[in-house]
């Protein structure tokens, strides 16, 4: 088991250099001459000509990969065209927003998604299955945007219980903290609840079916814990296994939701970077999301051979 | 239960491929991400019995019926009631919705019924095309590699690292580098989508090799391209098409993010996404602007979730039973 | 192991929060939270001449002159001035007690080096560096600034508030390359900038300087004395004009600086806020054409779009249906002040689209491709653009409509190549109306070829007019010179003006202090 957990961690390395050269490459085919755009408002051809060669922009391809590859080995992910800031100090500035913002995400929408599907799994085919199934495809088909404004709307404008925008740091008290995430995670995390609950539906059906499951039904178990003691425990797989791929809607999902209700972190880094096409930026960006994305990932991986000893490699 | 042990001893177990597959998970429809399909598609014969499905599942009618009537209105859009969507009337902007502007007008003084009509073509053209490109390119790829074993490691190595950047990201990564038109956001939705054909169409294919009856072929020297078309191709063909169908679903949606934030199609060209892009800032008092592009594009996604759904049911009864 | 454990070794694994600096703030501070225009993206007011970061720069750093609400330049960080008979040396003397942020004495050679600086890359700094004979420190406190030819303007340029503003900075910051950004944000003014506060695309941090001595003069704009009466000034940027009037509703910001006229009605039913009249000044809409490459080389084809053209389409895209906010401009320069022309303005802004064809005809458009550039992320380029694109088309222009964002035309405008190989035909913008009131500081109506604005219209009877302007010595002959500027502007058609337009602010009712001018003045505004 050691030798696979090596295996594994090795081989993410190919998938992060596969990364690397795709966002290295991002920069080198965008169009557009950062020498140009730092020059700024009024400077002459030649003071860009000055300009693009200190930068060393007129070097060939594998070169700068090599030097820009060894720079992000060391912890430099260059500098942003507009605000002339480190991308790493910008990025470090905008985590903390949207690391809180997934985190509480997360648990909003493990905690709603499991019980209603393990309910709908219990109750297969009643009105209360038709009715979390519905809520789900439901949850895939309306836009993320859309929900925002709409929640926003009735329950910061209207009602005003939750302010509208913004991000309090969580130094500043744990409610002021809450307060200003619970509209966003709940527009984040209607999409990762429609995908937690169907999956966790499906396995759970399947898990119920099986022998040793009826087997404690027939022994008299009560319903509850026979659901939640056995099912859930081996259905555990594929439900952390879709949690860790949807965090690449989290991702996505973030960039949309932090523009609409103003929070100042890594998504709307994105959406500014693309806007002014501050390439670093954006490159740093996938990086990192990409990073972070394989670490969970590579995490749950690691976890199953530990949470199940039957999977062996 | 039993996680079914990774079949393929080379196989990275990567994001969007856990080991042992999702088993009997059934894929979830429409996510910006495409669905995670299992790496492995239990081959079964079952094409006999696809109508009696579709008739008994009344979701794929549902959905069917509904993607039918927004195919209509993009095609009949000229007749429709319609003005031209572009053309500006700035001394009759942001007319609340009136028997003459049925969905009222914009802040240019357009008129957003016209414009959300319109809207329908963008969106399904999106929609298909990227589900087509990508399900043409990824099953190339798939082929490739689960066929020539040399090739597979690379290829697999770089569909691993792809898959790796959330589709979101790398379709408005791909958008910097362009300028916003309906054709590079189709291509940039594509890109994002390919690696993941490619990993399901490998699945079957690896799965397929091991089958006797394709061995059998191999061992008796029949040409690559006659196994490609006489055995693995009919077998990729239904999981593919319910894959095309959420993909379709899902860059509809991406096309409007993309939209949204001003990364994709430029108004000059209605799109759902931008019809919204453009009424964000008034949300709060003319929130029409939002609300009709936002109630279309969710009933189409719906529509063709309902439709992928249906497919599902209708070409793989084991799952069917779940749902 | 169980649930519970994983998911927090996960968030371990790759979730960690880091440690964001947080203010240590003291109790009972008075902090002002204003939404500015724009994104302070960078800082440096020498550099980079967009509004925001002119307006950020008037906190931090001090100037020699500022003008006041008449516009007059005003002594600031000078006690006293002297100029020689023949009008060709002028010795400065600063004020006692300036000192940086960082405790140092201002002295003469820290004001030598960034007026050198900014005379790189200001248009009037310019031209009197090419006039200049020697600018020197004498002593700590004086310096000399000897000229080869008199330049009567040149107070008006040192206390101007069109960017970029003749900002003093310490010489080891002015020392800086003119076309390479600082890294240091030290100034001698109000506020001291608190970089570790700053995060790009979300805020910018202003603490109240204690070391700061202000004019015993009443204050108006930028002269007189600059009091801050509150402890901290955060800039919180938001994402669009929906989320900052939410947040203004809710009491989250105090002060907004361009709610857009459509949100007005909503901002106005709240008990709690202010709205009104930015600045009186205005703004000139524009839209430029490329004056080197085909189809607009040709005046003819210039002069055809200016007739067809409707300033009324271009000002309700811009400012909605508030008729009080806009009226048309005959002209250049800005309505309501000393040297504003109607002069040949005949022509401007008919919105006749029939003529305009019929002109495009006799002028010979073969049918030439228009390449024309429009940042989709600023409302007021995006709504000319869309409308600009609606004309040409109805006039039978063959338009390649580019839809990107402000900073990559601002690189794209910069190129003279043809637009099939990178260059523009046309792109949009606006002027503050501040900055339109006569020809200095004020690019985009010369149209001296080469060294024009973008597009470099040459039109030898615009700059003789101008220098005319410049040599004038009296009000009549200042007012005759304008009014052949704007006539052969028109004539020419240097650049397209779409319109003059007012703009709102509003700010909780608890703030006051709040004036109308150029740029949101902090000084004065106070918080409840």
């Amino acid at each position: 088991m050691l030798g696979y957990i090596g295996r594994r961690i090795l081989a993410t390395i190919p998938v992060m250099a596969v990364v690397g050269l795709f966002v290295f490459s991002l920069l080198y085919f965008a169009p557009g001459d950062p020498a140009a755009i730092i020059a700024g408002d009024q400077a002459s051809p030649e003071d860009i000509i000055r300009i693009r060669a200190t930068l060393g922009l007129d070097r060939p391809f594998l070169v700068r990969f090599g030097e820009w590859s060894w720079h992000i080995l060391h912890g430099d992910l260059g500098t942003s065209i507009f605000t002339n800031l480190p991308v790493t100090t910008m990025i470090g500035q905008r985590v903390q927003p949207t690391v809180s913002l997934m985190l509480v995400t997360l648990v909003f929408a493990i905690a709603v998604a499991v019980p209603l599907g393990v309910v709908a799994a219990w109750k297969a085919g009643s009105l209360i299955d038709r009715l979390v199934m519905g809520l789900a495809v439901t949850g895939f088909s309306v836009p993320v945007f859309v929900v925002g404004y709409i929640l926003a709307y009735v329950f910061a404008l209207q009602l005003g219980w939750l302010p509208v925008q913004g991000y309090t740091p969580i130094e500043q008290g744990l409610w002021p903290w809450l307060s200003h995430l619970i509209l966003p995670a709940v527009t984040l995390g209607l999409v990762y609840i429609a995908l937690i609950a169907r999956v966790t539906r499906a396995t759970m059906l399947d898990v119920l079916s099986q022998d040793y499951v009826r087997t404690a039904r027939a022994k008299g178990l009560a319903q509850g814990p026979v659901l939640f003691v056995h099912a859930l425990k081996n259905a555990a797989v594929p439900i952390v296994t879709v949690i860790g791929i949807g965090i690449a809607l989290l991702i996505g999902g973030a960039v949309v939701t932090e523009t609409v209700f103003a929070i100042p972190g890594l998504g709307r880094l994105t959406v500014d970077a693309i806007l002014r096409r501050d390439y670093p930026i954006i490159q740093g960006i996938v990086l990192l999301f990409s990073f972070v994305y394989v670490l969970v990932n590579l995490a749950i991986d690691l976890f199953y051979t530990l949470l199940d000893p039957r999977i062996r490699y | 239960m039993t996680a079914t042990v990774a079949p393929f001893p080379d196989r990275v177990p990567q994001a969007g491929a856990p080991p042992g597959g999702l088993p009997k998970a059934p894929p979830p429809p429409g996510l910006a991400v495409a669905a995670p399909l299992p790496d492995v598609i239990p081959v079964r014969k079952h094409r006999g019995k696809v109508w009696t499905y579709v008739r008994r599942n009344p979701t794929i009618v549902v959905g069917g019926v509904m993607l039918l009537i927004v195919f209509l209105m993009a095609l009949l859009a000229p007749w429709l009631g319609t003005v031209d969507p572009t053309a500006l009337a700035p001394a009759k902007r942001t007319r609340m919705p009136s028997a003459q502007y049925w969905f009222g007008t914009d802040m240019l003084g357009r008129d957003v019924y016209s414009r959300v009509v319109y809207g329908a073509r963008v969106s399904l053209l999106v929609g298909f095309a990227v589900a087509f490109l990508a399900s043409v390119a990824g099953l190339a790829v798939g082929l490739v590699s689960g066929m020539v074993r040399w090739l597979d490691g690379v290829v697999m190595r770089v569909v691993d690292g792809m898959m790796s950047i959330p589709p979101i990201l790398l379709a408005i990564a791909l958008m910097a580098l362009t300028r916003g038109s309906v054709q590079n956001v189709i291509i940039a939705i594509t890109i994002a989508e390919i690696p993941r054909v490619a990993r399901l169409v490998r699945g079957v294919v690896l799965s397929l090799r091991e089958q006797p009856y394709v061995e059998a072929a191999v061992t008796t020297g029949t040409r690559m391209p006659a196994i490609i078309w006489r055995h693995i191709l009919p077998n990729t063909l239904a999981p593919m098409t319910v894959q095309a169908t959420y993909i379709c679903a899902s860059a509809m949606i991406t096309e409007a993010i993309l939209s949204f934030i001003g990364a994709g199609v430029p108004p000059s060209t209605p799109s759902w996404g931008n019809i919204m892009a453009e009424g964000r800032a008034l949300w709060q008092v003319k929130f029409y602007i939002i609300l009709f592009p936002a109630i279309f594009l969710s009933m189409t996604v719906l529509a063709v979730n309902l439709v992928g759904d249906g497919l599902r049911d209708a070409l793989d009864p084991r799952m069917a039973k779940d749902v | 192991m169980d649930r519970r454990t994983f998911l927090k070794g996960s968030a371990a694994l790759g979730l960690a929060a880091p440690q964001v600096a947080m203010p240590a703030l003291a109790q009972g501070a008075k902090v002002l939270r204003f939404v500015p225009q724009a994104n302070l993206a960078n800082f440096d007011p020498i550099w980079g001449t967009q509004y925001v970061v002119r307006n950020a720069g008037t906190l931090v750093w001090d100037m020699l002159y500022g003008v006041d609400d008449q516009l007059k330049p005003q002594r600031q960080m000078v006690e006293s001035e002297e100029v020689s008979g023949d009008k060709l040396t002028w010795t400065f003397r600063l004020r006692p007690g300036l000192m940086w942020h960082d405790g140092e004495p201002v002295l003469s050679k820290d004001v030598v080096a960034s007026l050198t600086r900014w005379m790189a890359r200001d248009p009037i700094g310019l031209m009197i560096r090419g006039v200049q004979d020697e600018l020197s420190a004498t002593d700590d406190r004086t310096f000399r600034w000897r000229l080869k030819k008199p330049f009567p303007k040149l107070l008006y340029a040192l206390g101007k508030t069109n960017a970029p503003m003749a900002l003093i900075m310490p010489e080891r910051i002015a020392k800086t390359d003119p076309f390479t950004q600082i890294t240091e944000y030290v100034g001698s003014g109000p506020m001291k900038f608190v970089r570790n506060e700053w995060v790009p695309g979300a805020r910018a941090v202003f603490e109240t300087f204690a070391g700061y001595k202000p004019r015993e003069e009443p204050n108006s704009w930028l002269a007189g004395g600059k009091r801050i009466l509150v402890d901290r000034v955060e800039w919180v940027i938001m994402p669009d004009a929906a989320t900052a009037s939410a947040a203004l509703q809710n009491g989250e910001v105090d002060w907004w600086e361009n709610p857009i006229s459509d949100l007005v009605p909503l901002l106005r039913k709240n008990s709690n806020l202010n709205v009104d009249i930015a600045d009186p000044l205005g703004n000139v809409g524009s839209f430029r054409m490329n004056h080197l490459h085909p189809p607009f080389d040709n005046p003819k084809i210039r002069q055809a779009v200016l007739t067809a053209m409707s300033q009324e389409d271009y000002m309700r895209a811009i400012v909605g249906d508030d008729d009080s906010l806009w009226k048309t401009l005959p002209g250049f320069f800005t309505p309501g002040t000393a040297l504003y022309s109607e002069a040949g303005g005949g022509n401007v802004g008919k919105g006749d689209i029939k003529l305009g064809q019929k002109l495009l005809k006799e002028a010979g458009y073969k049918g030439e491709p228009v390449t024309c550039v429009v940042a989709q992320d600023q409302p007021i380029t995006k709504a000319q653009g869309d409308i600009t694109a609606d004309l040409l088309k109805q006039m039978g222009f063959n338009v390649d409509f580019v839809a990107t964002d402000w900073g990559t035309t601002g690189t794209r405008r910069a190129s003279k190549a043809p637009p099939s190989q990178g260059g523009w035909n046309m792109f949009h913008t606006w002027h503050a109306g501040a900055d339109c009131i006569n020809p200095a500081g004020y690019p985009a109506v010369r149209a001296n070829g080469d060294k024009a604005w973008f597009g470099w219209p040459n039109i030898p009877p615009v700059e003789a007019a101008i220098t005319e302007w410049f040599d004038a010595a009296d009000p009549t002959s200042e007012k005759a010179a304008i009014d052949k500027v704007n006539a052969a502007a028109c004539e020419g058609v240097v650049y397209v003006p779409t319109g003059f337009f007012l703009g709102y602010q509003a700010w909780r009712k608890n703030v006051s202090g709040i004036v109308k001018g150029p740029i949101p003045f902090t000084w004065g505004v106070s918080k409840a």
